[in-house]
């Protein structure tokens, strides 16, 4: 074989492989204009479904409850994660490997180990202390437990990669510590929280298995209602809402994807 | 540590400044993961120990009954349900794992010579779909693998499958699920490996007459090897404890260890039972982690994230 068609078959074998990744969400995406009520064949345009999806409340709890968990849980991981993420900065010289275990754990670990020991241990201790009912409140107890590691890396390695000699210069600058975190710390780390932010609001939004195990009955999340609906019997309403999801998810990515590029000004 | 007391004031009192410091910084993240995370597993790998009580739940004395029972011995005489599930797991696990390489690996080598300035775009082509729900991606899959649509058409035109059965349910549409799912996880490192190749090696295994093959051998997959371990080990451990796949795609006969876990804690309930499984996927994790800090060591550099 000549390198020419070695190259060849090797563009060939990647624009396979992109449709392989991207055929399975293009289906969802396409069947969710679909008019007829079967995921078989394509029978014309149609935004029945999408039309159908305001008038189920459902669906509109579970988004509620989906952007709540999301955004008080990213806040929550993001004044945890940072400051974390400061400190292994700050003692980068001293052993830290306990921390770091502790920071890859909820990382490594199997969602499905995560979610029910968060399960059973929240049972158990409603039992005990008559606190945690499972609900969004437990929910959001776990998110964060996955997100603080994610945010802490990302501030991390945004303090790895300045100029030490620019906390030399601030120390100088600015007599009192609240005032160097205000004026110095927050502006230079501001697009790391940003993308922290966005990545764990991705995260959260993304979870199935973890939420499924802390959820209460009132508290289902998006993903939830969709893993009920499929379990259920396939509605095309599943397509719509889905490829919503899709859409979201990937403004998301994107602009958590931008704000770790860009720079301080 | 040097006693305090014999050093310098000005010096212990700056050494107390930053150990508080420290602890100010780190302690609140590190208390909420172990008050919400290290406690709830170390529960959960106590009540592997326990007795199973009324509705499943657990109860004292301490016991091995739940280890039995996970092996298959139950009430009934010893039947090799669980074991199956075990089993299967395992074998989608390798299968998958192998697929994944076998696809990852020409493509990451691709990208890595494609245009610098296409590189990072075609990595976030591979990387997006990964990004998305879970659940949903699975879905698509059930859209084009249900009975009648084209991809089970071809597959009944082929014989693969019965007349009007779908491919999924099966353990097939779970290896694909698999496979899917873990591809941006083996092409990510295996990218990185060969991002970093050393193609004078190449280039002197060429000069020195080794036929193309011989310096892939030598020269080249040498080189890639960390980062096809780390693929491994980032595609291996989650996938042995997939729990969504194998629920959507693989039916009944598809079940994987989350699934046997998963249902103990829901409608079979046996909380003793399910917890044991646990302990075994947390085994399977430990040895994953354990290889990646070798693999980590050889390659000599910082630790890395992969999202």
């Amino acid at each position: 074989m000549t390198k020419r068609t070695f190259r060849r078959a090797l563009a060939g074998f990647w624009w396979l492989t992109l449709l392989f990744l991207y055929l399975p969400l293009a289906v969802v995406a396409l069947f969710s204009f679909n008019a007829a009520n079967s995921a078989a064949s394509f029978t014309g345009f149609s935004l029945r479904w999408y039309e159908r999806l305001l008038g189920n409340e459902e669906i509109l709890s579970a988004l509620a409850n989906s952007l709540v968990l999301a955004i008080v849980s990213s806040l929550i991981a993001l004044g945890v994660g940072c400051l974390i993420g400061y400190g292994m900065y700050r003692h980068r010289h001293r052993k830290l490997g306990w921390l770091i275990v502790l920071i890859y754990l909820p990382i490594v670990l199997p969602d499905i180990v995560f979610g029910i020991s968060e399960m059973a241990f929240f049972v158990k201790l409603h039992e005990l202390t008559g606190l945690l009912q499972p609900g969004l409140g437990t929910m959001i107890i776990a998110h964060v437990t996955f997100q603080i590691p994610f945010v802490a890396l990302i501030v991390y390695s945004r303090f790895v990669g300045l100029d030490p000699t620019l906390f030399e210069a601030a120390k100088d600058l600015y007599a009192s510590p609240a005032k160097r975190a205000r004026h110095f710390m927050l502006p230079t780390i501001k697009p790391a929280l940003i993308s922290a932010f966005f990545l764990s609001f991705t995260l959260s939004v993304d979870d199935f298995v973890i939420s499924f195990f802390t959820a209460g009955p009132e508290s289902a999340t998006l993903p939830i209602y969709i893993w009920g609906a499929i379990k259920k019997g396939v509605s095309p309403e599943i397509n719509a809402i889905a490829t919503l999801m899709l859409g979201a998810v990937a403004v998301a990515a994107i602009l958590s994807l931008v704000f770790s590029r860009r720079r301080p000004a | 540590m040097a006693d305090a007391g014999t050093l310098p004031t000005a010096r212990s009192r700056a050494m107390v400044r930053e150990a508080r410091h420290l602890l100010l910084t780190v302690a609140p993240g590190a208390t909420w993961i172990v008050i919400f995370l290290v406690l709830p597993s170390a529960y959960l790998m106590g009540v592997a120990f326990m007795s199973t009580g009324p509705y499943g739940l657990p109860e004292m004395p301490l016991s091995l009954e739940s280890f039995r029972r996970l092996a298959g011995f139950g009430f009934l005489g010893w039947s090799p349900g669980n074991l199956y599930t075990l089993l299967r797991s395992l074998v989608q696990t390798l299968v998958a794992t192998a697929l994944v390489v076998v696809i990852a690996y020409p493509i990451a080598y691709y990208i890595a010579t494609s245009r610098a300035r296409w590189r990072p775009i075609m990595l976030l082509a591979v990387v997006v779909p990964s990004w998305t729900n879970q659940v949903i991606r699975t879905f698509g899959w059930m859209n084009l693998l249900a009975p009648g649509t084209p991809l089970s058409q071809l597959a009944e035109g082929l014989g693969l499958i019965a007349p009007n059965m779908g491919l999924y349910p099966s353990n097939f549409a779970v290896t694909l699920g698999l496979v899917y799912n873990f591809l941006p996880f083996m092409v990510l490192p295996l990218y990185a490996a060969f991002e970093k190749l050393d193609t004078a090696q190449v280039e002197a295994a060429r000069d020195l007459y080794a036929s193309p093959l011989r310096a892939f051998r030598h020269a080249v997959f040498p080189q890639t090897l960390p980062g096809l371990l780390a693929g491994i080990v980032l595609v291996a451990i989650p996938a042995f404890g997939m729990y969504v796949i194998p629920e959507l795609l693989g039916g009944g006969k598809g079940m994987m260890l989350g699934n046997l876990v998963a249902n103990q804690f829901a409608g079979a309930a046996n909380w003793p039972l399910g917890a044991s499984g646990a302990i075994l996927m947390l085994i399977a994790t430990f040895i994953g982690l354990y290889a990646m800090r070798r693999i980590g060591r050889r390659l000599g550099g910082g630790e890395e994230v992969v999202i």
